[in-house]
Parts: C-alpha cells; sequence; structure tokens
C-alpha cells in the first residue's frame, strides 16, 4: 500500500504546488491546505502502514500486541495537524482582511513596495 | 610608543576647535604636535642606530594570545620620521594653503588620523594591528581626496583610490590571516625566525600572492597604478604627504618588513621585481606626456615606487640600502616639488604648464626650491637623488638573474624621469612670460617653507652623507636584511659603471625633454594601456555595476508572489533530483504492492479531490473538493490504525471547510488570471516537484523503519505514563513538551485571529469617529 | 536512558530563562486586557521588564555564575540548556529589549499602540529561545511556528496600509510555504534515522552503514529539504524573495526586530539540526559532513546576489533588506566552516559572534531609519540622510558607526564578526568563500559608505526625530558596536566554552 500512497501524496504535492503558483489567494490558501495534507501523510507513510492494529494497550495487558502501528509518527502528526489549522484559519482572517482593503483576490494587484 | 599614535587620533578630536579659537595661526599651532613627535623620534636614532629595538606590549585579545605589540626597529624609525618630519610641514603649508576654507578644521583632524594610523602601520608588530591601521589610512585617504565633495570628478577619484586601495586592503587581510595560520603567530618579529618554515608551507604562494595584491594596490604598482593620477584632485599638501611621501609607500614598507620571513624565494623575486620594472617604466614615461603639473609628479611617484618595490625585488644587500636612500631622498624632492606645485596653482590659478612660463622673476623662491627639488629629481650631483640613482644603478647591475635587462628598464624609466623633473622645474619659471589667471606673486610664509625646507634638506644630505647614512640608513637596511649592515654613501666613487650610467640617462633625459613634442605621439605604443588598460577595465567595471545590478533586480525581484514560488521549487527539484540521479539506485524501489480494493478507492477519492480542487470554476465547488481530500485522509488513518488522528482529522477538516465557506462565499467566481502558456508552465513545474516526492516515498518505504523509539514507548506507556492509548501519552506525558509549544502556537494564531478583528473594529470605529 | 516522568524530572529549572518569558508572555496578555488604550506604556514597561529578567537569568547561566537545574538536557531531552542556548537567549533578548525599545514611541505617533505588539513580540522571542535549545526536530518545527506566526501578525501590523498587508500577506504565504518544506526535510531525517531527537539523529548516523545509499539519499534530501525551509527564516538566496517586499512594508520597528531574531532562530536551528545532529555524516569517507558544500553554495550565492543588487537601491529599508540578505550569507559560511569536524566549535563560535554584533548594528540601522521616518512611512528613502551630520550630529555618527560595522571596517564589531567567520572558513579550508566573502565586503562598500557619504558631505534637510526610548536604542546599539570592536575578546570569551558536538 505504500506504493499506492507515494503516489497520492505526489499527486497532493503536485496539486498543492500547482495552486500555490495561481493568481488568486484562495487558491493559494487552499493550495497550502494540500500542501498541508501531503505533509502529514508523508510523516505518517514514513512511519510505515499497519492495518487494524492501533498503538492502544488491550485492557488485559502491559504491552500493546504487536504488530501495532508506530504511535511515533503519528503523535507528530496530531502536532502538525493542530498547528497546520491554526495557520490555516490565520490565513483566511488575513486574506479577509487584505480583500476588504484591497477589493481584489488577484496577488498580482498587490505590488505596492515594487512600485516605489 | 602607543602614546605617539595616540596623542595624534587625540588632536584629531580637537583640531576643528583649535582652528576655531585660533584660526589664522591653526597651522602653526597645530604643527607642534607632529614636530613634536618627530623630535621624540630623532630623540630615539641613537638607540636604533645602535641596533636596539624598542618594544612594547599590551594586552588586547587575551584569550585568543593576540596582543597589541610595537616594533620600533631602524626601518620604523625611518619611516616615523619622514611621517611626522612631513606632516609638521604639511599641517603648516595647510594652514596657509587652504587659509579661509571653511572645512580647514576637520581637514586638520583626517590629516592627524592619517598621521597616526601610518605611525601605527611602521610601528606595528601585530599583524592584525597593522592591518586595522593600513585601512584607516586608506580610508583617511578617501576622505582627503573627496576633500572638494561638491566637484563631482574628486568624489570620483576619491571612490576609485578606496575601492583599489580598500579591496587590495582586504586581500591583504586575507594573507596576513593565511599567513598568521601557516606560522601560527601574529607577532612579525616572529615571523622572521621561521622564514624557511613558511616557504615551504603549501599556503606560502596563495599567502605571498594576497599580501603583494595589497601591497601593490597600495603602492600604485602596475596593474594598479591607475588610481594614483586620478587621487591628485586632492589639495595640495594631502597629495605631497599621502600620495607621495608616505601612505603610498605603506606598501613598500610592507614588502620591505615582511621580506625576511617571505623575500628570497623565486616566486618573490620574479613578481616584485617585474611589478616594480614595469611600474618604474611605465610610471616614467607616462609623466613625461602629461602636461598637469601635479600628474607629471604623480606619475613620476609612480615610477619612483616602482624603482622602489624593484629594489626590494632584488633584495640583495645594496638594493635594499639603495631602497632606504631613495625613500629619504624621495620623500624630499617630491614633497618640495609638491608643495611648490600647490603654490604656483594656489597662485597662478592654473596648473598646466604649458600655460604658464618666465614666473621666476615673481616667484624666485618657489623657483629656487622647485630647481633644487628637481635636480635632485633627475639625480644630478650635488644632490641626494645622486647619491640615490648611484645606488640604484650599482644593485641593478649586480643582480643575480638578469642584470643587462633591470638596467636597462631603470635606465629606461630614469630617463623619463629626468625629463619630467625639467618639466617641472624649467617649463613653469623660464622661458617667455605667459598670461595667468591670476596675478602671480611669492605667497606667504607657510606656503614656501615647506618646499624650501626640504628641498635644502636634499642639498645638505647630498653634501655630507655621512649623516644619514650611519645613523638612519644603515639601520634600516639591516632591519630589512634582519643582519648587522654597514653603509657608506659618498658623490664620488670615482669614474666607474655606475657615474657611466647617470651620464647617459642624464644625456639621454636631456633629450627627451628637449624633443618632446615631437617623440611624444610616436611613442605612444609604449603605453598599450591607455585604450584598454586597468583603468578603463575599472571604469567599466564602476559604470558595469549599477547596470548589472539593475537587471539581476529585474530577473530576480519581480514582486510575484508566485515566481518566488516557482524559483523556490525548481531550485529545490533541481537539487534533489541531482543528487537522486547520481546517488540512488532506482532497481529497488519498485515492488508489487499489497493493496485491498477499498483502499484504491480511498486513495482514488483523494487524488480525484485533489484534481477537482485544481479544476473547478466556482469557489465553493473547489471548497467542497478540498473537504473531499480531507476526509479521504482522514479515512486512510482510520484504515490504517490509527484512530487518534482520523478523529482529529474529521473535526479540523469540518471547521477548516466551515471557515472557508464563512470567508469566501460572496466572493465573485474565479476569473482566468493566468494564460494557458504560464498554467501548463506550472503544471509541469507542479507535477515534477510531485514526482520527486513521489520517488522519495518509495525510496523510505523499500526498507522497514528501525524506530529507535517506538519500543521504548510501547514498554513504558502504561507503567510511567498510567495511559493505554500510546499516541496519547506520548503527546501529554513523553512529549510534553511540544504539545504545550503546540498550544502556544495555536493560541498565537488565535490571537492573530482576533488582532485582524479586532483592527477592523477599530478601523471602522476610527471611520465613524 | 529515561526517567519516571514527574515535574521535577522534567529539569524545568535548566530552561528557566525561556520559561520566564514564555509564562511573562501568557501573563501580560491576561494583563493588558486591563490595561485601558491611552496608557499602553504599562504593556510596555512589563515587556521590556520581563525581557530584562529573562536576559539577566540567561547571562548568569551563561558565564556560569549560576546553573539552573540539574544537568543540560530538560523535558526529555527535547530541549537543551547549554551554553549554545544561553548565547542564543542572550542575543534574542538583547534584540527584543531594544525591539521594545524602538517600537515605543513609532508605535504612538503612527498610531499602532496596542498591547497586542508587546506580547506577539514576547512570543516570538520565546519561539527564538526554544529554537536554539531544541534537542528534537519537533521542537524545531514548533518552535519555528511559534517564531513565525507572530511575525506574520507584525508584518501586517500597521493598518489599513496596502503595503503593510501585502508584505504581511507575502510573508504568510512565502512562510508557511518554507515550514512545509522543513516538515518534509523533518520527515526525511526521521524516515532515514528512525528517530526525531538530535542526539539519536547523531548516533544513528553514526551507525549507518556506510554502503547503505538510500538511507544516505534520503538524510541528504531531508537535510536539504530542512536547510531550504531554514533558509527562508534567514533569507538565503535563492530563498531570499521575500525579505526587501516585507522589509519595505513592514512597520520599520518590527522589521528592525525581525532582522535579527528570525536570522538568530533560523541560525540557532540550522546549527541545531545540522551541527549537532549529523555532524558526522559523511558520504564516500569524505573528511567533512555531507551538507557542507551545499550550504557554502548557498553561503556565496546568498552574498553575491544580496550585496548587488544592494547597490542599486534607493529605499533605505530595502538597502537594508538586501544587507541583511548578503550578511545571511557571511553567517552561512560559518555554518559550512562547521562542516569539518575540527572546526566545529570554532566555527559555531563564530556564527554566534557575528550574531551578536549583528544584533546591536543592524537594530542599530533600523532604529535610525525609524528616526527619519514621518509617520505616514515615508521619508525612508536614501536622500533622506543628506545633511544628516548637520542637523543631527549624534544620530549621524551612530549611523557613520553602524555603516562603518556593517561594512566590517575594523575596531566595528562588524569586523570582529567577519573576522571570526573568515578564519573558521580558512580553517576548514573554505578558501575560495572567504574570498568571495571578502571580495563582496569591498562590493558593500559602495553602497554603505554611500550613506555615510550624503550624510556628512551632501546638503540637505536631515530632518529626524530622536524621542527617549529610541535615542537610548540607538546610543547603546553603537556603544555596542564600538565597545565589541575594540574589546573583540569580550564577545570570544563569551562563545570560548560553546560547543554542539554530543557526549563531548
Amino acid at each position: 500500500m505504500e506504493v499506492v500512497l507515494a503516489f497520492v501524496i505526489g499527486g497532493l504535492y503536485a496539486a498543492g504546488l500547482f495552486m500555490m503558483m495561481r493568481r488568486s489567494m484562495v487558491k493559494v490558501i487552499m493550495g497550502l491546505a494540500l500542501l498541508g495534507y501531503a505533509s502529514n501523510l508523508l510523516i505518517f507513510t514514513v512511519g510505515r502502514l499497519t492495518r487494524g492494529s492501533s498503538p492502544l494497550i488491550p485492557a488485559d495487558a502491559a504491552q500493546p500486541a504487536a504488530p501495532f502501528a508506530d504511535p511515533l509518527p503519528q503523535a507528530l502528526i496530531l502536532t502538525a495537524i493542530v498547528i497546520g489549522f491554526g495557520v490555516q484559519a490565520f490565513a483566511l482572517v488575513l486574506f479577509k482582511r487584505t480583500y476588504q482593503s484591497v477589493g481584489t483576490d488577484d496577488l498580482d494587484s498587490i505590488r505596492a513596495t515594487e512600485k516605489s | 610608543m602607543v602614546t605617539a599614535i595616540m596623542s595624534g587620533y587625540a588632536l584629531s578630536l580637537a583640531a576643528p576647535a583649535v582652528h576655531r579659537v585660533v584660526r589664522r595661526w591653526s597651522g602653526w599651532i597645530i604643527a607642534l604636535l607632529p614636530a613634536g613627535l618627530f623630535a621624540y623620534f630623532l630623540s630615539l636614532v641613537g638607540r636604533v642606530a645602535g641596533g636596539e629595538v624598542i618594544v612594547a606590549s599590551y594586552e588586547w585579545f587575551p584569550s585568543l594570545g593576540y596582543n597589541l605589540t610595537f616594533y620600533f626597529d631602524g626601518l620604523s624609525l625611518l619611516f616615523a620620521l619622514i611621517v611626522t618630519g612631513i606632516g609638521t610641514l604639511v599641517i603648516v603649508y595647510a594652514g596657509s594653503y587652504l587659509a579661509g576654507d571653511p572645512w580647514l578644521g576637520r581637514f586638520y583632524a583626517i590629516v592627524l588620523i592619517f598621521m597616526a594610523s601610518m605611525l601605527g602601520v611602521v610601528i606595528a608588530d601585530n599583524l592584525i594591528a597593522l592591518f586595522v591601521f593600513w585601512e584607516l589610512t586608506s580610508i583617511s585617504s578617501y576622505l582627503l581626496i573627496g576633500y572638494k565633495f561638491d566637484k563631482a570628478a574628486s568624489r570620483a577619484a576619491a571612490l576609485q583610490a578606496l575601492l583599489v586601495t580598500g579591496g587590495g586592503g582586504l586581500a591583504l587581510l586575507a594573507g596576513l590571516l593565511l599567513l598568521g595560520l601557516i606560522s601560527g603567530s601574529w607577532e612579525i618579529s616572529a615571523l622572521f625566525g621561521e622564514a624557511e618554515a613558511i616557504q615551504a608551507h603549501h599556503l606560502y604562494l596563495p599567502a605571498l600572492l594576497l599580501i603583494l595584491a595589497g601591497a601593490f594596490t597600495k603602492s600604485a604598482q602596475f596593474p594598479f597604478h591607475f588610481w594614483l593620477p586620478g587621487a591628485m584632485e586632492a589639495p595640495a599638501p594631502v597629495s605631497a604627504y599621502l600620495h607621495s611621501a608616505t601612505m603610498v609607500k605603506a606598501g613598500v614598507f610592507l614588502l620591505a618588513r615582511l621580506s625576511p620571513a617571505l623575500g628570497g624565494t623565486d616566486e618573490w623575486t620574479a613578481l616584485v621585481t617585474s611589478a616594480g620594472a614595469v611600474t618604474m617604466f611605465l610610471g616614467g614615461f607616462l609623466a613625461w606626456k602629461q602636461t598637469d603639473l601635479k600628474r607629471i609628479l604623480a606619475y613620476s611617484t609612480v615610477s619612483t615606487l616602482g624603482t622602489l618595490v624593484l629594489l626590494l625585488g632584488i633584495g640583495s644587500s645594496i638594493a635594499v640600502k639603495g631602497a632606504a636612500v631613495l625613500l629619504l631622498a624621495h620623500a624630499m624632492y617630491k614633497g618640495s616639488l609638491f608643495l611648490m606645485a600647490g603654490g604656483l596653482d594656489h597662485e597662478t590659478g592654473t596648473r598646466d604648464i604649458t600655460a604658464m612660463g618666465g614666473l621666476a622673476r615673481s616667484m624666485p623662491v618657489s623657483m629656487l626650491a622647485a630647481s633644487l627639488a628637481a635636480l635632485s629629481m633627475a639625480g644630478l650631483p650635488p644632490l641626494v637623488g645622486f647619491i640615490s640613482k648611484e645606488v640604484l644603478y650599482e644593485a641593478t647591475l649586480e643582480d643575480a638573474v638578469w642584470p643587462a635587462l633591470i638596467t636597462a628598464v631603470a635606465v629606461a624609466g630614469n630617463v623619463f624621469v629626468v625629463a619630467a623633473a625639467g618639466l617641472v622645474a624649467i617649463k613653469p619659471f623660464w622661458g617667455e612670460w605667459v598670461e595667468t589667471p591670476k596675478h602671480p606673486h611669492e605667497g606667504p610664509v607657510g606656503l614656501w617653507l615647506g618646499p624650501v625646507l626640504l628641498a635644502g634638506l636634499g642639498l645638505f644630505v647630498g653634501l655630507a652623507p655621512g649623516v644619514v647614512s650611519h645613523d638612519l640608513i644603515a639601520p634600516a637596511a639591516s632591519a630589512v636584511l634582519q643582519k648587522e649592515t654597514t653603509v657608506k654613501l659618498a658623490l664620488w666613487h670615482g669614474i666607474n659603471p655606475m657615474l657611466v650610467l647617470s651620464v647617459i640617462t642624464v644625456g639621454l633625459g636631456v633629450a627627451a625633454y628637449v624633443w618632446r613634442e615631437r617623440l611624444g605621439n610616436r611613442l605612444n605604443i609604449l603605453d598599450p594601456g591607455s585604450r584598454f588598460g586597468p583603468a578603463r577595465i575599472y571604469q567599466e567595471a564602476v559604470d558595469g555595476l549599477p547596470r548589472f545590478a539593475t537587471a539581476v533586480t529585474s530577473v530576480l525581484q519581480s514582486g510575484y508572489l508566485r515566481l518566488y514560488l516557482t524559483t523556490i521549487v525548481v531550485v529545490t527539484v533541481g537539487l534533489v533530483g541531482f543528487t537522486l540521479a547520481s546517488r540512488v539506485d532506482a532497481g529497488g524501489m519498485w515492488r508489487t504492492p499489497d493493496v485491498r480494493i477499498y483502499e484504491i478507492l480511498v486513495a482514488g477519492m483523494i487524488l480525484a479531490g485533489a484534481l477537482g480542487v485544481t479544476l473547478m470554476r466556482s469557489r465553493m465547488a473547489s471548497v467542497a473538493a478540498l473537504g473531499t481530500v480531507g476526509y479521504g485522509i482522514a479515512l486512510l488513518y482510520v484504515l490504517f490504525s490509527a484512530p487518534d488522528l482520523a478523529m482529529t482529522q474529521f473535526a479540523i477538516e469540518t471547521l477548516t471547510v466551515l471557515l472557508f465557506v464563512f470567508v469566501i462565499y460572496r466572493l465573485p467566481k474565479y476569473a482566468t488570471l493566468t494564460s494557458r502558456r504560464d498554467r501548463v508552465r506550472d503544471a509541469v513545474v507542479a507535477l515534477l516537484a510531485g514526482a520527486m516526492m513521489t520517488t522519495l516515498v518509495l525510496i523510505v518505504t523499500a526498507e522497514p523503519l528501525r524506530s529507535r523509539l517506538t519500543p521504548y514507548f510501547a514498554e513504558n506507556s502504561l507503567p510511567l505514563g498510567k495511559g493505554r492509548n500510546i499516541v496519547n501519552v506520548i503527546l501529554v506525558d513523553f512529549r510534553a513538551f511540544d504539545t504545550l509549544g503546540e498550544i502556544t502556537v495555536l493560541s498565537v494564531a488565535a490571537i492573530g485571529v482576533y488582532a485582524l478583528m479586532k483592527l477592523r473594529l477599530g478601523q471602522a470605529g476610527d471611520e465613524e469617529s | 536512558m529515561f526517567q519516571v516522568p514527574s515535574l521535577s524530572d522534567l529539569n524545568v529549572a535548566a530552561a528557566l530563562p525561556a520559561v520566564v518569558l514564555a509564562l511573562g508572555a501568557c501573563v501580560f496578555l491576561v494583563v493588558d486586557l486591563f490595561v485601558p488604550r491611552e496608557r499602553k506604556h504599562i504593556t510596555a514597561w512589563l515587556t521590556a521588564g520581563g525581557l530584562s529578567v529573562s536576559l539577566v537569568l540567561a547571562l548568569l547561566s551563561l558565564t556560569d555564575v549560576v546553573t539552573f537545574g540539574d544537568g543540560e538536557e530538560a523535558f526529555f531531552g527535547m530541549y537543551i540548556a547549554d551554553q549554545f542556548t544561553d548565547m542564543v537567549n542572550v542575543i534574542v533578548l538583547v534584540t527584543s529589549l531594544l525591539g521594545v525599545m524602538v517600537a515605543y514611541n513609532y508605535l504612538d505617533r503612527t498610531n499602532m499602540q496596542r498591547g497586542e505588539y508587546y506580547y506577539l513580540l514576547l512570543f516570538t522571542t520565546a519561539g527564538v529561545m526554544f529554537m536554539g535549545a531544541a534537542g528534537d526536530l519537533v521542537v524545531v518545527f514548533v518552535a519555528l511556528e511559534l517564531l513565525s506566526i507572530p511575525l506574520y501578525i507584525l508584518t501586517g501590523f500597521r493598518r489599513p496600509q496596502e503595503q503593510s498587508e501585502e508584505s504581511a500577506m507575502k510573508y504568510f504565504l512565502l512562510g508557511a510555504f518554507s515550514s512545509a518544506f522543513l516538515v518534509y526535510g523533518l520527515a526525511l531525517v526521521y524516515g532515514a534515522t528512525g528517530t526525531s531527537n538530535l542526539r539519536e539523529i547523531w548516533q544513528a548516523v553514526d551507525s549507518m552503514v556506510a554502503g547503505d545509499t538510500s538511507a544516505q539519499f534520503l538524510l541528504l534530501t531531508g537535510a536539504g529539504l530542512s536547510l531550504v525551509g531554514l533558509g527562508f527564516k534567514v533569507a538565503a538566496v535563492p530563498f531570499h524573495m521575500w525579505t526587501p517586499d516585507v522589509y519595505q512594508g513592514a512597520p520599520t520597528s518590527v522589521v528592525a526586530y525581525m532582522s535579527v531574531a528570525a536570522k538568530v532562530g533560523g541560525f540557532a536551528a540550522l546549527l541545531r539540526v545540522l551541527v549537532a545532529g549529523m555532524p558526522n555524516f559523511m558520504l564516500d569517507n569524505g573528511t567533512s559532513a555531507a551538507w557542507m558544500d551545499v550550504t557554502w553554495l548557498l553561503a556565496a550565492a546568498t552574498m553575491i546576489v544580496g550585496n548587488f543588487i544592494a547597490i542599486v537601491q534607493s529605499d533605505l529599508k530595502r538597502l537594508l533588506a538586501y544587507s541583511s540578505i548578503a550578511h545571511a550569507g557571511y553567517i552561512l559560511i560559518g555554518v559550512a566552516a562547521a562542516g569539518v569536524p575540527r572546526v566545529a566549535d570554532e566555527a559555531t563560535q563564530a556564527v554566534l559572534i557575528y550574531l551578536m554584533a549583528y544584533a546591536f548594528t543592524n537594530v542599530g540601522a533600523f532604529s535610525v531609519i525609524i528616526a527619519v521616518e514621518r509617520d505616514d512611512a515615508s521619508n525612508t528613502g536614501l536622500s533622506s540622510m543628506r545633511g544628516l551630520a548637520r542637523t543631527q550630529p549624534l544620530l549621524a555618527a551612530a549611523m557613520a558607526v553602524f555603516m562603518l560595522s556593517l561594512t566590517g571596517i575594523p575596531l566595528t564589531a562588524g569586523f570582529v564578526g567577519k573576522w571570526f567567520v573568515f578564519k573558521a572558513a580558512i580553517a576548514a579550508d573554505l578558501i575560495p568563500v572567504a574570498v568571495i566573502g571578502v571580495l563582496t565586503s569591498v562590493l558593500s562598500a559602495y553602497y554603505y559608505l554611500r550613506i555615510v557619504w550624503m550624510m556628512y558631505f551632501e546638503d540637505g534637510d536631515g530632518e529626524a526625530a530622536t524621542p527617549r526610548p529610541l535615542a537610548w536604542a540607538i546610543g547603546i546599539s553603537a556603544i555596542g558596536t564600538l565597545v565589541f570592536g575594540f574589546l573583540p575578546y569580550l564577545l570570544s570569551d563569551m562563545a570560548r566554552e560553546i560547543t554542539l558536538a554530543f557526549g563531548g
């Protein structure tokens, strides 16, 4: 399955990057979101996939039964998801503010610092 | 020793104030300091001539073993006397020459800074201290050349001089650094004993080249000679002091100082001798072609500097003595001539020798000084210049490699110098009276005191060379040669090859003077530099730099965010792709996937969602597609045993979609903003990056992971963390620090959101009120 | 390896300076709610107080007067409290203190005086401190976000003003993008070594089989991508493009602070990841770390591009932006030199010394711009420097000191920094890069000295205002620049015992 996920990750990166190169700010933010998914999935896959055995310790045991999914990358991803959400929310609000003052969604139209 | 230097800096701070108080006599007052220092150094003559080296050391950088040490030997003494002696005369002179100038106070200050720094150069023992003082002289020179800062030519010349000498200075720094690393010592005096080890080291040549670059730029050696004539934009006292007597000799000083450690090798001899020879000849020739009084003197100075470097390149005992004599002689005659030239400029309003003539009657004292100095410059007896020329020929004739060639070059260079001396001393004063912009008459005492004194000194030393030979020249030569040396100087040695050469030189020189006009254009071939020489290269570089920089800017700094992104992606993909291609064998990557059909479906759903995001024309539809991707990933987490992630992902995804909808639901449809071609280009770049990531993942997953922590967490989760969900235990116990950080980040983001919202409200409020 | 986790075993005390600051930030956040808007100087003072306390603690720890906590590792090796951490803390705390001083009047007169400004500044500072102390890749990532997000907000602080919003937008988008790179890089490093803890990465690299090319490649790519992510933060070419736009658009007080703080954080993290985590990562039995080549290439490109483009700038803030890019290049030389094991400590110290010198000089230079800038953010062109020596002799003298220091003229702190960095480079046999460094320094004289020239030799209005805390900041920066220039051993003594090596 890692092979398939490798292509999913590649596809998400490609889509994310393509979106980030657009002129519309909304698209750029979506690109950012796609890149976030891709990187979470990357960590997940790098930590190897395990079907149907969560890193939970059964009630009657002191250790999980092997093989179990690697808990460490999961913990990392959890961190990344949460931070990613914070960034995403901030991005949207920042966009809204910019849109209100500039009146356009087009990144190319905000090049004020270049003109001077 | 350090007091001598510091007093210069101290007075420079006070100089503008002093000038404001005493105005008229400020030059005389301020000159008391260099005069006092001159007397002080003179008082050391006995000790130094007796072979003593005066050393002083101060802690500077104790932990790393750098100390501020000073080393005062015969070489330092000779230079220190020139620096303070000429300094005294120049300051007095400047008081009259620049009388009434609004910036005179500042002028004194900079000259004093220069003087102190130059003293620092000649008595520093520490390589770094030497460099620091060296650069300070460059900077003060920059400020002094640009003294008339309202003139564009002045500013350009100042910058040129700074770039050339400052750049050379940095090369010097690199060279000194290498030297320090090679020898393990930062004291020059400690280098002398290690000459063999240094010269055998594989970094010797780079170090030598860098140090020579520093010395050659400073001392205006070919091909860096062009800045010195440009520096003639400076007021006459500056030219006399910095650009003739002292600063430009710093390079010569450095060569002399380091020659015991670096000299004597084939590389040294070849590089130093040839640079000196070429400079000597070229300088003389160019001097002869000028009509501007100061430029003639400048180029003849270049020639002299070349001679000095040549002598140090030869490096024999007699050559070093010759260098010491020439140094002294040149300081006297050229200082005098520069000051005299300034006087002429001041009184007549021009510096063009074709625009003056017959001034001997109205300016007899200047005429006298100029004649004496020029005779010395031409190398005629009984002046000191004659003695120095005799020694020079003796040294070239004894050169170990190519005595004939070197001697021929020396004679040729000197022929032009003789002619140039004629141009300076005969043209303006004799012949027919030529009307000049100002009505000339002899200037105030400050203006002619310096030239007369220096020229007179040249005559005196020429007649009685014994006064300097033992006390000044011999100690200086001993310091360079690092062995006891005796020097005997005399005007008359009987008829010998040197005398014959001198006679030939003067004869040809007179001829060159007389037939200057007729010969001038035919000899242009000797100076290919005027058309495509170093000066031209410098000019092109200086002009080209801003043009080039603008071009680079427009390419790299377009202001378009997406082009920035594209650059980053392309660079990264390129680098990674290159390493990938060169390092990894792709064979083992591919293997038959072990997949279930529903997994394929989820993967397909994610990819379809991603594709949808890129293609949808409606904002809402693309947000929906984005949601599909997110939920698909959550499903993957479910399938592969990560229930916590799945729950978080579902929750967050829902919130994200809601946020998107909240922000964009009133926005119009996407406009088509980019051309088809741009989209295709971006798609190609994006797909390449995607392919790179896929390959990376395939490589990672080709082998099982050797996780180092997971077993630990699994074993200790329950006993230490008291929890059965290992992910949770990791987050709240083992990695509590990240989680704390994560919460902080989230709260900061929340503050950001809040701040942005609040600002908007505040602003709306402001508008209403 | 680990002990039973209880609060005392976390060894929180070892992280005291950072903890004090982070807690302070949280407390001020609450306190600020009760401070009325026209009395925000209370928040400013509180912030400065918090920073000072933390600075004193960090200094005590750096000079070994007091040792906090017990051992160097806190939070199970996630936080490393060694001399490196202490020095990073001192640098960034000094920067923040100056940052608060320069901001106070500026915010008042540009109508931006809000409490958020100060505690966001504190959060960023805490982020930098965590980066310097990171013992784990995840901490690097979290700290990077903690450092970045407040900066995104601060760059857009001046509203409604298009330039400020634009710069915030650009900075944010590119920043989020490059953080993504960092995450990929860290993920690959994890994939190659099976751990995210730096000490264990170091051990894993040691035991890595020489012929295992795919693991080597992954580690190399991981290191490379981390370099991209952090290269963005420190403004290294070709990840520098945001710098001029952001510096020009953002409020100058923010730029004064971020131009140094973000660099300190980025370089601290870079050193931790590369020099502490994988100094022993060598390919084909080489004698230097595998990441060294690409690092010095970046350094060379950064110095060249930064200095060249700076020449044609006509706006002071843009000019200093390119200058800051160029300086990132000089510091990168030090990072590259640390790739040679025997030079690693010397090079690490050189980088810190450079950063310390740069902190004083660069904050100082931007403070002078604040002094000449008008309330509507205009008058930041080069021409605003004309005639400054006549109207404001002290201000002009300070600016001259800063410019000389940025050029690297002896007897200024800038020279000391360059000296150590070049020396490390030569010791690491990176002579070509050192030569490029020297040559581009010459080039930089062209634009730095032009400013000095304009102040002293050209006529102009020379309008400027230096109210109290701003004047202090300029004075402190100038004195710092000169003191470190005249007494370089102050800096080298401070850094003398710093090492990043584990187990050494």
